[in-house]
């Protein structure tokens, strides 16, 4: 090669190196949010000391104390798996803007206590996942760290749980005996799943027969076990059931699959958002007429342009709209926002992006702000104990009265458990038709739970990679596991 | 029996797609002696383009997968001029340039557009049909036509006319064509536009069925790159045999491996992987490709 091509060469290839470094480091490849967070709070003010030569007669008032509680939110904003992280942190902010301007909160030494929201995207990498666990406790200083849960709560956990951090989840499947300081305050994930497809059988007696398909992963996997227990507990034939690839791109051989078995009921289970309006696409496409079954529906308004308003009527799944009249009964008389307020709010300030974790993240802000109160403190230990005892402390869940549970599943009681909604779509709109009592469903079904979750590597120990008997004896778990060794 | 010939229409319409975006890609090899790696994310701007257009109100479906073809043929031709060109039949600094567009594509798109919730397209035709017991939809069947249509005028380009010819020359022996008075720039030219407008139209057709991310590139550059070299690498007949070799693998594989075995769409992946290999390391040159 000639020296001029080599230049030349040489010359094109080290800008289109630097192109290729130089634009992600600006463009700050990482994605942030669409919208900014609301104004951070004033800066503590310095006490003023007098001078010592100078006694004055009287020691002036001191200026009351503000300090900000830092709030974690260690979530995906970018990638598949963003429409579980980055419409909950909108959530959080417009909560943050109502408990700011409100004054916060006031402890008993009259320090102000008000809030401020750091968020890390771990666009569901478990080692961004640790990565950011590390820079918000260490460096940011947090007092609570949000996480969606999942593969990435396996990473981070047990960083958070050595430094005595409290971390709260979506996915309840993640609590295994281990993780001391993990709450699932809101959300059961998959558990509530059993109220939707009970209901389905018992109010949609025709149906008989049940298919779930989901991405293979820690959100799917749990998903499929639990409604596939529920769909057996309430005598529904399960005649198909597939983990499929989370690369997945083309969903209609999958759906033709479901179709062809002849399931009353199409289920897709924990699916990504994304995939659950691919995989409903699919179902429409396909021609497919029966009932359509999920743990979420976000952004339902896009399914129904892609589909029709008749095709997606009784769709069954979990979350509801906050407008609903249901939400506006004091369900939890110590919420920050009216469920209409804050509707509304969410709707002005990021339209279009309503999902099911719009709400949930700052509805365990309200659990976190009753549990502060009570503890006098944002100390994450204190606020820990305190969370502990709902029913001294007023801490409601956001659909009423809860209860610390899950010992018998999960090895620890640090689920909160409520009556969970069943919502139907009825034209075009979410609908909540019932609460259902999922620790009642747990006394009539426990066997075919945990079974199923066995059978799929779900259970606490499996997920622990440990063997049960080694597991019960650790924790001293034989009340509630030891029928399983007798077997 | 339903499920077999569901899945047999799967399999069409995938091997139509996959047909669309191997001839592109197999296109530029065959007459620049480029591998361009980027070519999954011109697929991805071509789908960004209607859902910018088609999906906001601005264009009908049609005009927005043109415009997607014309926008994206741009792009395709500023790669040949800035990058491709000085490297024309250096087949390893052409797909290293072609790496570092995957990465300027990708992180204009996501910083402009942001990542995190697919973007959502309607279908331009909603509904079905029951074709020989299956059901098709309307959005997928269009895919065919289009895609008969394109290969069937890019038959007709390279054939019967005069640039289509130099093309065809040029793929033949740069060298005597040079000496014919070709034009090997031009030719670059034109080859990499119609390139990049197959792949943007791949991607346009596609938008409202798959979904629609930065990062939608890379499955689909996988299984161009699957089909062209099992087909053979600058043979246009070749993609096109293997594109439906693929389409119904994909599809009667994801249709029918045992799922307790493993996940079949992965499966199918790996078996088309496992049968490039095989095709690689018996019949180097691919299906219908040249021999060198």
């Amino acid at each position: 090669m000639k020296r001029k091509d080599l230049r030349k060469l040489i010359i094109v290839v080290s800008l289109v190196t630097a192109l290729a470094v130089v634009v992600p480091l600006m463009s700050g490849c990482l994605g942030a949010p669409a919208a900014a967070p609301p104004e951070a709070p004033p800066e503590v003010a310095p006490p003023v000391e007098a001078p010592p030569e100078v006694a004055p007669p009287e020691a002036p008032p001191e200026a009351p104390k503000t300090i900000t509680a830092k709030i974690g939110f260690l979530a995906p904003l970018t990638g598949p798996v963003a429409g579980w992280g980055l419409p909950g942190l909108y959530g959080d902010y417009i909560w943050v803007e109502h408990f700011n301007a409100e004054g916060g909160i006031t402890l008993s030494d009259g320090t102000q206590v008000l809030a401020e929201m750091v968020p890390y995207d771990n666009e569901y990498i478990t080692e961004k996942a640790l990565t950011g666990a590390k820079k918000l406790v260490l460096e940011d200083e947090v007092v609570l760290v949000q996480m969606l849960g999942g593969a990435t709560a396996a990473a981070a956990v047990p960083f958070m749980t050595d430094q005595m951090m409290i971390s709260t989840t979506l996915l309840p499947s993640d609590l295994t005996p281990s993780t001391l300081y993990h709450l699932a305050p809101i959300e059961v994930c998959p558990f509530y799943n059993v109220t939707g497809v009970e209901w389905l059988a018992l109010n949609k007696p025709e149906l008989k027969t049940f298919a779930q398909v989901a991405q293979d992963d820690e959100l799917g996997r749990p998903g499929m076990a639990a409604m596939n227990a529920s769909a057996e507990a309430a005598g529904l034939e399960v005649v198909y059931w597939e983990l499929f690839d989370p690369e997945t791109t083309d969903f209609a051989p999958i759906v033709s699959k479901m179709i062809a078995s002849g399931a009353d009921i199409l289920s897709w289970g924990i699916s990504y958002p994304d995939y659950v309006n691919l995989l409903t696409f699919e179902a429409y496409n396909q021609g497919y007429e029966g009932q359509l079954h999920s743990c979420t529906l976000d952004f339902y308004d896009a399914v129904i342009e892609k589909t029709s308003v008749e095709f997606m009527e009784g769709f069954i799944w979990q979350f509801p709209d906050f407008d609903d009249p249901a939400m506006q009964e004091p369900l939890n008389p110590y919420r920050l926002i009216e469920p209409a307020v804050f509707w509304d709010d969410y709707q002005a300030a990021y339209p279009g992006t309503w999902s099911a974790v719009s709400w949930e993240y700052q509805a365990q802000l309200d659990e976190w702000m009753m549990a502060v109160k009570a503890a006098d403190s944002i100390d994450p230990m204190k606020v820990f104990a305190a969370w502990k005892h709902p029913k001294e402390n007023n801490i409601y869940h956001a659909f009423g009265e809860g209860t610390w549970w899950g010992k018998p599943f999960w090895g620890i009681d640090n689920a909160f458990m409520a009556p969970w909604p069943v919502v139907e779509m009825q034209n075009g709109k979410a609908v909540i038709v019932e609460f259902r009592d999922q620790l009642d469903w747990w006394e009539r079904n426990k066997e075919t739970m945990v079974q199923w979750n066995m059978d799929l590597g779900e259970m606490w120990w499996q997920r622990m990679g440990i063997d049960i008997e080694s597991g019960i004896k650790m924790w001293g778990l034989e009340e509630e596991f030891g029928y399983l060794l007798e077997e | 029996m339903e499920l077999a010939l569901q899945q047999a229409l799967n399999g069409a319409l995938l091997s139509v797609f996959y047909a669309v975006m191997a001839i592109g890609f197999t296109l530029i090899f065959g007459v620049m002696g480029i591998v361009n790696l980027a070519h999954g994310e011109l697929y991805m701007v071509g789908a960004y383009v209607v859902w910018l257009t088609y999906a906001q109100g601005i264009l009908p479906f049609p005009l927005a997968v043109l415009a997607g073809a014309g926008i994206v043929a741009g792009i395709g031709i500023g790669m040949e001029r800035a990058l491709f060109r000085p490297m024309r039949g250096n087949v390893l600094m052409g797909a290293i340039l072609s790496v570092g567009m995957i990465f300027i594509l990708q992180v204009f798109v996501a910083t402009t557009w942001h990542v995190g919730l697919m973007k959502n397209i309607p279908p331009a035709i909603k509904g079905s049909v029951e074709m020989f017991g299956a059901i098709a939809p309307w959005q997928r069947l269009v895919v065919i036509p289009s895609a008969v249509a394109l290969i069937g005028g890019l038959w007709w380009f390279l054939r019967r006319t005069k640039q289509g010819q130099a093309l065809r020359a040029v793929a033949q022996d740069p060298e005597a064509a040079t000496l014919q008075g070709i034009s090997i720039d031009r030719v670059g030219i034109i080859a990499m536009a119609i390139a990049a407008a197959l792949a943007g139209v791949a991607g346009g057709l596609m938008a409202p069925i798959m979904r629609v991310d930065p990062y939608m590139g890379h499955t689909a550059l996988i299984m161009a790159l699957m089909v062209t070299i099992v087909g053979g690498l600058g043979s246009i007949e070749g993609a096109l045999v293997a594109s439906f070799i693929y389409g119904f693998l994909v599809a009667f594989v994801t249709g029918y491996f045992p799922k307790e075995i493993a996940s079949p769409a992965t499966m199918a992946i790996i078996i088309g992987a496992l049968l490039m290999f095989i095709m690689l390391a018996v019949r180097p040159r691919g299906i219908l490709g040249r021999g060198t």
